[in-house]
């Protein structure tokens, strides 16, 4: 074939050119599919690069170019999912925590055939993400990871005092005298934050109480157990924990046990990883037992986390491709698993005795049988309405109500109020 | 190189650049070219979010559905709710006393870098330091100060025999928190009192000063019959300016205390943040936004009358 002169050259390009702008279709020839996935920075910091690994495979094995970005913990990720809904533009797929699902349900593709053949390879997903994926009969996530809420203490506190490990909400505030007198306080935020309803939702159903009915309509926050819930924070802010636990973000709990100061908290494993990662001396210290009962039970929020799509995803297909790879292959899940030091489990019921929870003995108490996991709100169903009660703060609001002076039965009220008008819509 | 006459031909249309020259010259035409760049940028940057920011406020909108017009629902509907009525208050706690402290405070610190002192422009320089680090950033800083676990200000109060252990807890008591809030609001607002009051105080004709000195006026006469009269329209203007950025304060809050404890420092901007993106409120979260917004409006009119007046 002879050169082009440059009347034909442009012939040629415009024709093309204008055959593209007409089909809107880019020639197959150089169309590379790319997609672009955001998660939030994983408190386990080594699972985060583990997903760079695995991306980067992903894309050698099929072509597909994957972005993968990541953002700060709960309100930059909450604004950042707003904006793209609001704009219809961003990413293809968005990591999303708990019920979050619930809340963005018209704007989530149905991935049910993807968690279909996920649950068939590895069994059911756990409770919990159930929960919160499983939108009225559709899956509109597919389960990733879970992370549960244990109690974090110093052993070696508990060791010099004799003090005995508690297995009831009861028993800690017996224990959490003692730890307060030694200057080690328990720390259990009370503020506007997700670790605070994290305990607040757990102790409450231990006393047997609850927010909103299983039917997801009547509120029932003004009962016994709600009375015995409000009094029992009333006595563990005066006689275990100190002022500061009204104003601690999601981390100070963490970081409270890891300078040596906090002796007991409640949280996932996360406040010992990073202990042991930066080398702290209380690393060596910290233990876990599993989550304390009550009268009503034992029961603990777990921290399911799923991936989604966007309806307006030009790239569904590929998408759900890298989810499958991520989490459909045994070996790159349990890989990814391995990578996240037991902060992230795996979300399916015949992997639970991963041996992920035998990597360090500190992890023995994780499997925690006997305890029931669940999301924010239950019993009711995570619905946008019950989820609007979580992320309005009004349990640990009643809370902080109750231990600065307001009595127990006005800061209920409040409470219930508040709760109904939600409700109502 | 020259251009000969010969060579332009005659008859033959006036060159491109030449016409727009000559539009150019007209000012029916360059006037509104100028004016343009700024315009398109108001209508985008202002006027076209302000407008979406009224349909949201009048509307039920929820993040990724469907909405309908409700007329003033949302503004009505806000007065049932316990955190709003705190916000409200908060608002005009927060920012009557922050004002306050900046108008106080900045005439002293400007009467101060108008004498006649030592390293006199690194002073001032330095003085704008709170002004121009960002905000997130400082009050980052400030965060950390106040912290329960870290506070270095509790640890220099307790040293010092100040404060009792464990000493205040700046960011989880009601009344502490909006202290603190307060107090970076006043750290980081001072330098724009300052800066511009002293550019105020610089403009006053000295010859005055002599006038009353020569007739026996003392320090506190001149300041008072003198400084102050003088400095009222540059007061006004920067009362004005502040009064709105206060309001609207959104950073300090969201870093030290989001809000908290129990609502007890939320402002109209980080109650509405925390409407709009933790709970997906669009509707409710604007009306929050913009409910100040006719009374800022006043606020605006009545100073600016003022000053027109005085001028006058």
């Amino acid at each position: 074939m002879g050169p082009y002169n440059r009347r034909q050259f442009l012939t040629t390009t415009g024709a093309g050119l204008a055959g593209i702008l007409a089909t809107r279709v880019a020639p197959a020839r150089g169309q590379q599919r790319e997609i672009s996935y955001l998660c939030w920075n994983n408190f386990a910091p080594a699972s985060d690069k583990k997903l760079a690994e695995i991306g980067q495979r992903f894309t050698k094995d099929t072509g597909i170019k994957l972005k993968i970005d990541h953002i700060s913990h709960m309100g930059p990720q909450q604004a950042k999912y707003a904006s793209e809904v609001q704009t219809q533009a961003g990413h293809d797929m968005v990591e999303m925590r708990m019920h979050f699902p619930w809340l963005y349900e018209p704007q989530l593709v149905d991935v049910s055939d993807v968690v279909a053949g996920l649950e068939k390879q590895y069994g059911k997903a756990v409770g919990s993400a159930y929960e919160g994926a499983h939108v009225n009969g559709v899956w509109r996530a597919v389960p990733q990871y879970h992370g549960m809420f244990v109690a974090a203490y110093r052993e070696d506190l508990f060791k010099k005092a004799s003090l005995k490990v508690p297995d009831t909400w009861e028993e800690l505030y017996v224990v959490g005298k003692e730890l307060k007198k030694m200057g080690n306080p328990v720390g259990i935020p009370i503020s506007q934050n997700y670790d605070s309803i994290s305990t607040a939702g757990p102790v409450l159903w231990s006393f047997g109480g609850l927010e909103v009915d299983k039917d997801g309509k009547t509120v029932k926050i003004n009962s016994p157990g709600t009375v015995q819930t409000v009094e029992w924070y009333k006595k563990m802010f005066k006689d275990c924990m100190e002022p500061e636990v009204l104003s601690w973000s999601d981390a100070s709990n963490n970081e409270s046990l890891q300078q040596g100061k906090a002796g007991w908290i409640h949280n996932p494993v996360s406040a010992y990883i990073v202990a042991k990662q930066r080398k702290l001396v209380t690393a060596d210290l910290i233990n876990h037992h599993r989550s304390l009962g009550g009268p009503g039970g034992r029961h603990e929020t777990d921290t399911p986390r799923h991936i989604g799509i966007w309806k307006f995803s030009k790239n569904i297909d590929a998408s759900k491709e890298w989810i499958k790879y991520l989490l459909g292959k045994r070996e790159v899940y349990d890989e990814y698993i391995m990578s996240g030091d037991a902060f992230n489990l795996p979300a399916y019921e015949k992997l639970q005795d991963h041996p992920v929870l035998r990597t360090d003995p500190k992890y023995a108490h994780l499997r925690g049988e006997g305890v029931q996991y669940h999301t924010y709100g239950w019993p009711a169903p995570a619905s946008d309405r019950v989820q609007l009660i979580t992320n309005s703060y009004i349990l640990p609001n009643m809370m902080a109500k109750a231990v600065t002076g307001t009595s127990t039965k006005d800061a209920i009220a409040w409470a219930e109020n508040e709760m109904k008008k939600i409700i109502a819509g | 190189m020259a251009v000969r006459a010969e060579q332009i031909p005659v008859g033959r249309a006036r060159p491109l650049t030449a016409r727009v020259r000559g539009w150019l010259d007209r000012e029916s035409v360059l006037g509104p070219v100028f004016v343009s760049p700024a315009l398109i940028l108001l209508v985008l940057l202002v006027a076209y979010p302000f407008v979406m920011a009224l349909y949201f406020a009048m509307s039920n909108s929820f993040i990724g559905r469907p909405s309908e017009f409700i007329g003033f629902r949302n503004f009505i509907r806000l007065w049932d709710s316990d955190a709003f009525r705190q916000t409200f208050q908060n608002a005009f706690v927060f920012t009557g006393i922050a004002v306050a402290f900046k108008v106080v405070l900045g005439i002293i610190l400007a009467l101060l870098l108008n004498e006649q002192l030592w390293f006199k422009r690194m002073i001032r320089g330095a003085v704008l330091l709170p002004w121009v680090i960002p905000t997130a950033l400082s009050t980052l800083g400030w965060w950390w100060m106040f912290n329960s676990l870290y506070s270095v200000v509790n640890w220099t109060g307790l040293a010092l025999g100040l404060m009792d252990p464990p000493g205040p807890n700046w960011l989880g008591q009601r009344y502490y928190a909006m202290a603190a809030v307060i107090i970076v609001n006043v750290w980081r607002g001072l330098p724009f009192f300052a800066i511009t009051i002293l550019a105020g105080l610089v403009a006053i004709p000295k010859e005055i000063y002599e006038a009353a000195h020569a007739d026996g006026a003392g320090a506190n006469a001149r300041f008072w019959h003198i400084t102050l009269p003088m400095l009222k329209p540059v007061l006004a203007v920067v009362v004005l300016f502040s009064t709105i950025f206060t309001f609207s304060d959104f950073n300090i809050v969201y870093v030290l205390t989001h809000g908290g404890p129990v609502n007890s420092t939320h402002l109209f901007a980080t109650l509405s943040r925390m409407l709009v993106i933790d709970v997906g409120r669009l509707g409710e979260g604007a009306a929050v936004s913009l409910y100040l917004f006719p009374l800022l409006v006043f606020v605006v009119w009545a100073q600016l009358r003022f000053v027109r007046k005085h001028a006058n």
